[in-house]
C-alpha cells in the first residue's frame, strides 16, 4: 500500500530508495533508454573526457526519485507530479546512492518536497523539489 | 543527422509518436528497478520512462553533440500513462545562450495523448561552443 499526500504532513520524511550504480546498471538503462551516448556506456571514450571515466544518465537518476515519489504519494505523483532538480555532480559505476526527501509544505492540496539524491560520500549529485497535487480521481 | 548545436532558439521538433508497448516498459521497469510502480499495480507506466522515450523520439531528430551534460530538468506530470498507449512529443528551443565557452539550451517537451497533455518538461542542456562550430 503506498502512501497518499494527504498523509504526510510538513517535516515529515519520504521514503529512502538506496541503489547501487554499476556499469552494468548504466548500460541496461542506455540499452532501455535509447542512449547509448559513449559518455554513459564506452569507458575508454569517457576516460578521455573531463569525467574521467563513465557516468550514469541522468535521467537514471531521475527515475529513482521518481521511485521514491511513487512510493510515497502513489497515483497522485503519477497525476499531478512536477520535479525541478539541478544535477549537481555525476553518479559514476561504484557508487551507493541514496535518494531522500522531506515535506516542506502541505498547502491547498499541494506537497512541497525538497529532493536529493547523495553518493556514499554524501555529495550531492541531484537536488531539486518536487509538488505533487492530491488527485481529484 | 544534425545535432542540437546547429539548433537556434525557436526551432520546432517535428511531432514524432512513441510506443509504450509492454515490452518496453517492461525492460525499462527493470533496468531501473522501480518497484514502487509495480506495487501500485493498475499497469501504470513510470513517469520517467514517459520522459526518457520522448527524449529519445526527439534525438532521433537531431543527435546531442559531443560533450553535451545534462544541467537540470523541469517535468509536470498530469495524467497517468498505460502500458501499451500511443503518445506524441512535440518540442522547441526554448533558449539558447553562451556563458563561459558553453552553450546552455533548453529544450520545452509537451507529450499528448490523443490530444490531452498527459506531461510537459523542459530539459537544460550544457555543451561546449566548439560542439556548435563543428558542425
Amino acid at each position: 500500500m503506498t502512501q497518499q499526500s494527504t498523509s504526510l504532513a510538513a517535516g515529515a520524511a519520504l521514503p529512502t530508495v538506496t541503489k547501487a550504480i554499476t556499469q552494468e546498471t548504466i548500460d541496461a538503462y542506455a540499452l532501455a533508454g535509447g542512449d547509448s551516448n559513449p559518455l554513459h556506456t564506452d569507458p575508454a571514450f569517457a576516460a578521455n573526457t573531463q569525467f574521467g571515466g563513465t557516468i550514469a544518465h541522468g535521467m537514471l537518476l531521475l527515475a529513482y526519485v521518481s521511485e521514491m515519489l511513487t512510493a510515497a504519494f502513489g497515483e497522485d505523483w503519477l497525476t499531478g507530479g512536477r520535479l525541478k532538480v539541478r544535477f549537481r555532480a555525476p553518479a559514476r559505476p561504484g557508487d551507493a546512492l541514496t535518494c531522500a526527501g522531506t515535506v516542506t509544505s502541505v498547502e491547498d492540496g499541494k506537497t512541497l518536497c525538497a529532493i536529493e539524491c547523495r553518493n556514499e560520500s554524501g555529495e550531492v549529485l541531484v537536488s531539486g523539489e518536487a509538488e505533487v497535487s492530491r488527485s481529484s480521481i | 543527422m544534425t545535432t542540437l548545436a546547429a539548433l537556434e532558439k525557436g526551432h520546432e521538433f517535428p511531432p514524432a509518436s512513441f510506443d509504450l508497448s509492454e515490452q518496453w516498459v517492461e525492460a525499462y521497469v527493470a533496468s531501473v528497478e522501480d518497484k514502487a510502480i509495480a506495487a501500485l499495480g493498475g499497469g501504470f507506466v513510470p513517469p520517467m520512462a514517459v520522459a526518457a522515450l520522448a527524449i529519445r523520439a526527439l534525438l532521433e531528430h537531431a543527435s546531442l553533440p559531443p560533450g553535451t551534460l545534462h544541467a537540470g530538468q523541469e517535468l509536470a506530470f498530469t495524467a497517468p500513462v498505460r502500458r501499451g498507449e500511443t503518445l506524441t512529443v512535440a518540442a522547441r528551443i526554448a533558449s539558447r545562450g553562451e556563458r563561459a565557452g558553453w552553450v546552455l539550451m533548453g529544450v520545452e517537451l509537451r507529450v499528448t495523448r490523443d490530444g490531452a497533455v498527459v506531461m510537459t518538461g523542459r530539459a537544460t542542456l550544457s555543451f561546449p561552443v566548439a560542439a556548435g562550430a563543428a558542425v
